[in-house]
């Protein structure tokens, strides 16, 4: 016996439910379970009001255990992590939380990262940091760097090797 | 005055490109007697990663948290992100000690090892509960007279309460706080006082982003606002880096001056503005009409 | 030598099937002191019953064991056929084989096994049960009612027109309690007052009921059939002998509408001596004495305006406030609730924004003797709203604020849209809900009603409500069209959450009740002690002991009064003798168990430094049996002997 959803003839996956409530259980002391669908998130979500995110949605899928769908989709890419959803959650669901969740299982299987993501995983590898130092521009148009703004040199990494190493190891493993 | 030693937790944006918020903290908070040490061997947060892993994440704030553990000093992290990424990283690594060991693991190929201790503060707290406001009042030489600011927040310095954040989540009334101690007149509350400022939609979405920030912009300058302070690298990426482009999404004309607040606290503590940065805010600051101290 | 008879239960199969029960019988035969064993179907049916008296009659018996089922289903019944046959009640012993051995064991032997070693160790006890007497209390015939809203009130009129004395209490200088500030009730829209004033006034006027308004209850003693009740009367600095409500000082004070009406709920404004309503119980001024200049500053003017307008001469400035004490045999709780402060939800912009208010501050607005005499209006500008919003569920079922259903919000709000609609037919109506719950009779009825009179329903939370302009707006996601909404209103009702009494904790404290984890009073029972506490003679009803809406609330009022009319109607009180006593000669009089007792039935006597026992007080809890470390503490019956014997036995 079993329940088949008819538009996608996807059906419950207890397992990866089972997975993704147990992570936000340990980590964020969360139970998604408790939603009742009053959709307040949505109702507040800064990513809803310009793309076609609802929070309640992903709960609601979560749920029904349409783990495939979920991470599938890519509506999980477009949270701005205003957090107004776990915020003011009646029953202290964190749609923010769940999302995270489903963007991680999306990368181990292998999903290839939108937007500049593998930008910024590749110069926190090569640099320690998200990017390199910039050359800005004054409002009067010049150019300046840190040095000539007299600022200390960057902190990074003093052993970039084994800094690597560390994170290719965590790239390897389950979240 | 006793000085208080704290090691700056840089993150990536400010050292990087938001050069006028570290030189804003750099020259004003040691008039405050906050001595700031920089620690080598510092890196990302790992917040902008929590998308693509979450251990990730863990791992890089425990490394960073743990190069302070080392050296027995508390952190100053200016960025609200990064401090939101630390502290959650703290909370979940105290009470999951399997997690704590795991991480540990990782650390033991740079030789690093944490235990947890590590205490944090932003610049909201910094100012407001650890210095307080009677001691910067006794230190305003140039108060910033008739300035009519209303405050952006962003949402990682109020957000998520659960976990304990600088100021209140709906109400955060801190920085105006302080403001008043620096002689402005803030506008204590306005509709879209809660908003994001659309940075984090930055990686992927960088045109939404963008709307996002003039949507919020817009609603100001609808205000009668003489500026916005801010606390965050990234809503000052949005709001003062990319002010005009953000206009063209909403079809206005912004001009709204924005500043850190640590830029000000430098002004009205008398700081010479050459060294506030203020050069590098692209945003009509000058329209704020700040002097240094005559 | 004492005569025991042992007593086994099949319960049907319930304990037979898994419990070798003619093996036990044979087994119980051969324990000391038994003189007969026998098994039956059901003990507990009049044969069974008959088993067990003619066995006490024909054998002489002294002690029974019944091995069945929990003592807490039958041990009542069992006392009285023991009676019955001629045995004292107190000497019975029941063994529970059916919980404790044929439902939990799978395997016939082992349970049987279990169930012989339980008899035994009952058999054990039993040899050592004394036969005990319960001994009386006298009743005073006279009941206190905590709190005159409309379960006190209703709860008052039953004990009183049942022929008892009641003193009916109340904080606020009138009764009429949260009732008398509504405007008309669901689902019947019957008006509160209509039919709430002629109940005032016959509390007013019942030659059985004592009012004490402005009072407040100090200290309660004593117990069940005897409570001395220590009552604060405040000041009211009016005589009330004199005053005959005229309203000539309210006129004249000099901050006449200056001080925020509490029974309007701040809508409208008061003067500093002041009656809550017209139609207050009783008709009498009193003076606030945190706003009264001259009570407050010591100076009003060059006199007080309203000693000065007072044709009776009844401002009382220099009146004080008085103790009185009253004996009583029970007590009624009824002081109601409180509405969750909707500040607790920032977002939803209670605190900030004029125009977001709650439902019992539209009540006062819709209601035709309220501060705008039925008008609505905007409290920003005191202009007619053209639309109004309604969020449901505010604080209700929230982990972050109240868990609970208010139990009356949907309702409140389908009334108050059909009145809007009533007085205001243009009006645009929103309703922001998550579900309507309509449970009553004539609920489901009233909601079909409003929704077939154009309201805009939306199933959803608004996360907030911001300012624009010179209005409110807020946006909600249906999920009924799927599909976000902005919605822009002149007025936003909050519908909040019911919550306990400020002050539940203190009274729990007065009176020893215990609170559930939302705060209400605990009852005994949730679904067949719903009035009854765990302290005898005190009882409980209407939404101290949760959420209710009138019609149950007055019919749990009914219910308390008739469960306290058991008791007062009685000349004596038996008190079950199973309790604590003192063995004089170990006492000596340390006073442990005086500070463990946890229903202060113990003391020290001053002339012989011995410990007592209060009979009346005393649970037979046996704590200070456990505390007492002189062994001087026993309980009846349930000797340390016969428990280690009970222990012995089973080992
Ligand atoms: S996650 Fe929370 S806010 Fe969102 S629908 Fe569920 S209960 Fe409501
Ligand atoms: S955190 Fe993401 S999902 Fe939650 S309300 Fe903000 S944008 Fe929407």
């Amino acid at each position: 016996m079993t329940i088949t959803d008819l538009t996608s003839m996807g059906e419950p996956q207890a397992d990866a439910r089972a997975e993704i409530n147990d992570r936000l259980k340990r980590l964020q002391d969360h139970a998604s379970d408790y939603c009742y669908q009053c959709a307040k998130c949505t109702s507040g979500c800064e990513a809803h009001k310009l793309l076609e995110l609802e929070p309640h949605k992903i709960v609601a899928l979560l749920k029904r255990g349409l783990i495939t769908e979920l991470v599938n989709s890519d509506v999980i890419w477009t949270c701005m992590t205003c957090m107004k959803c776990r915020e003011r959650c009646p029953q202290q669901v964190a749609p923010i939380e769940i999302l995270f969740a489903a963007k991680n299982l999306a990368v181990q299987s292998g999903k290839e990262l939108p937007g500049k993501y593998t930008a910024m995983l590749q110069s926190i590898l090569g640099t320690g940091l998200l990017q390199e130092v910039q050359t800005v521009t004054t409002a009067a148009n010049a150019t300046m760097t840190r040095d000539q703004l007299g600022l200390p040199p960057l902190s990074v990494p003093s052993d970039v090797a084994k800094f690597q190493a560390s994170i290719m190891a965590i790239a390897m493993q389950k979240p | 005055m006793s000085s208080q030693r704290y090691a700056l937790f840089p993150g990536c944006l400010m050292p990087t490109e938001q050069y006028a918020y570290e030189l804003s903290l750099r020259a004003s908070l040691p008039l405050l007697g906050i001595d700031l040490v920089d620690l080598p061997g510092l890196s990302c947060c790992g917040e902008p990663m929590k998308s693509v892993n979450q251990t990730l994440t863990l791992y890089l704030s425990a490394r960073n948290l743990a190069l302070a553990e080392q050296q027995g000093l508390p952190f100053y992290v200016p960025c609200p992100q990064c401090h939101l990424s630390l502290h959650e990283t703290n909370l979940i690594l105290q009470k999951n000690p399997a997690m704590l060991e795991r991480i540990n693991e990782m650390l033991k190929a740079e030789g690093l090892h944490y235990t947890g201790t590590t205490r944090l503060v932003h610049t909201i707290d910094l100012l407001y509960d650890t210095i307080g406001l009677d001691i910067i009042k006794k230190h305003v030489t140039n108060p910033l007279t008739g300035m009519k600011l209303v405050v952006h927040y962003g949402c990682h310095a109020i957000r998520p309460k659960e976990l304990g954040r600088p100021d209140d989540s709906e109400n955060p009334q801190k920085v105006e706080a302080i403001l008043k101690t620096l002689g402005a007149e803030p506008i204590t509350h306005y509709p879209q006082k809660l908003d994001c400022c659309g940075a984090p939609l930055l990686p992927n979405k960088p045109e939404t982003a963008l709307a996002k920030t003039g949507q919020k912009l817009q609603a100001i300058q609808e205000l009668g606002a003489s500026g916005v302070v801010d606390v965050c690298p990234w809503c000052h990426k949005m709001l003062d880096s990319r002010q005009t482009k953000a206009g063209e999404t909403v079809a206005a004309k912004l001009d709204l001056p924005i500043v850190y607040l640590t830029q000000l606290l430098g002004v009205a503590l008398g700081v010479d503005k050459e060294k506030l940065g203020f050069t590098l805010n692209l945003s009509p600051v000058h329209k704020l009409g700040l002097r240094s101290q005559p | 030598m004492r005569k025991i008879g042992v007593f086994i239960c099949h319960c049907g199969i319930n304990i037979a099937q898994n419990v070798d029960v003619d093996a036990l019988t044979d087994y119980a035969r051969t324990l000391p002191s038994v003189v007969v064993a026998d098994h039956y179907k059901y003990m507990c049916s009049d044969n069974g019953a008959r088993l067990i008296k003619d066995s006490i009659k024909k054998h002489a018996l002294d002690i029974v064991v019944i091995a069945a089922c929990s003592p807490r289903m039958h041990e009542t019944f069992f006392r009285d056929k023991l009676t019955e046959g001629g045995a004292n009640p107190y000497r019975l012993e029941i063994v529970n084989i059916r919980e404790q051995c044929s439902w939990v064991h799978k395997d016939k032997p082992t349970a049987t096994e279990k169930a012989k070693a339980l008899i035994r160790s009952g058999v054990g006890k039993a040899q050592q049960d004394e036969p005990l007497t319960p001994s009386t209390i006298p009743v005073i015939p006279e009941a206190l009612v905590i709190g005159a809203g409309i379960a006190g009130i209703q709860a008052s009129l039953d004990l009183a027109n049942d022929g008892f004395k009641v003193h009916l209490v109340d904080h606020d200088p009138s009764i009429g309690g949260h009732m008398a500030q509504l405007d008309k009730t669901f689902p019947t829209l019957d008006c509160a007052a209509c039919i709430l004033t002629p109940k005032m006034a016959e509390v007013a006027n019942h030659k059985n009921i004592e009012l004490l308004t402005y009072s407040h209850v100090q200290s309660v003693e004593g117990s069940i059939g005897n409570y001395t009740v220590k009552i604060q009367q405040k000041p009211r600095f009016v005589d009330t002998t004199k005053c005959t409500g005229c309203g000539d000082c309210a006129a004249a004070c000099r901050l006449k509408n200056r001080v925020p009406s509490e029974f309007d709920q701040g809508m409208g404004n008061r003067s500093a001596v002041y009656m809550p309503f017209p139609q207050a119980v009783p008709l009498k001024y009193t003076i606030d004495p945190t706003k009264c200049l001259y009570l407050s500053r010591g100076k009003c003017g060059d006199e007080p305006l309203c000693k000065k307008a007072c044709a009776q001469d009844a401002i009382a400035f220099d009146q004080k406030e008085e103790i009185l004490e009253r004996k009583v045999g029970a007590i009624v709780v009824a002081t109601g609730y409180d509405l969750l402060d909707p500040a607790a939800l920032y977002e939803l912009g209670y605190e900030q924004h004029k125009d977001v208010i709650t439902t019992l501050e539209l009540e006062r607005l819709i209601n035709s003797s309220g501060p705008t005499k039925g008008e609505i209006l905007r409290p920003s500008n005191q202009q007619k709203p053209k639309s109004v919003t309604f969020i449901l569920c505010v604080g209700s079922r929230d982990e972050t604020q109240c868990t609970w259903c208010c139990r009356i919000g949907c309702m409140t709000a389908l009334k108050q849209i059909y009145l809007l609609q009533e007085k205001l037919p243009d009006i645009e109506i929103n309703l922001c809900y998550q579900d309507v719950r309509s449970y009553g009779k004539g609920y489901e009825e009233f909601y079909r009603k409003v929704r077939g009179q154009h309201t805009n329903l939306f199933r959803g939370r608004p996360s907030e409500v911001r300012q624009k302009t010179d209005h409110l707006t807020m946006d909600i996601y249906d999920t009924t069209t799927n599909k976000l909404y902005e919605i822009q209103s002149d007025l936003v009702v909050l519908v909040p959450a019911m919550v306990p009494r400020a002050t539940a904790a203190e009274t729990a404290r007065l009176l020893r009740l215990t609170l559930s984890g939302d705060g209400f009073f605990l009852e005994a029972h949730p679904k067949l002690r719903p009035m009854d506490t765990f302290v005898a003679g005190v009882f409980i009803a209407g939404c101290c002991q949760g959420p209710k809406d009138i019609q149950d609330t007055v019919a749990q009022a009914s219910g308390a009064a008739s469960r306290a009319a058991t008791i007062l109607s009685k000349k004596e009180l038996e008190i079950d003798p199973m309790i604590a006593m003192v063995d004089e000669d170990a006492c000596t009089g340390c006073g442990i168990c005086v500070d463990i007792c946890p229903y202060d039935a113990r003391s020290i006597n001053e002339k012989n430094r011995i410990a007592e026992v209060n009979s009346a007080l005393c649970t037979g809890c046996g704590g200070c049996v456990a505390a007492c470390p002189s062994n001087a503490s026993i309980h009846k019956n349930f000797t340390k002997k016969q428990i280690l014997n009970q222990v012995d036995d089973i080992l």
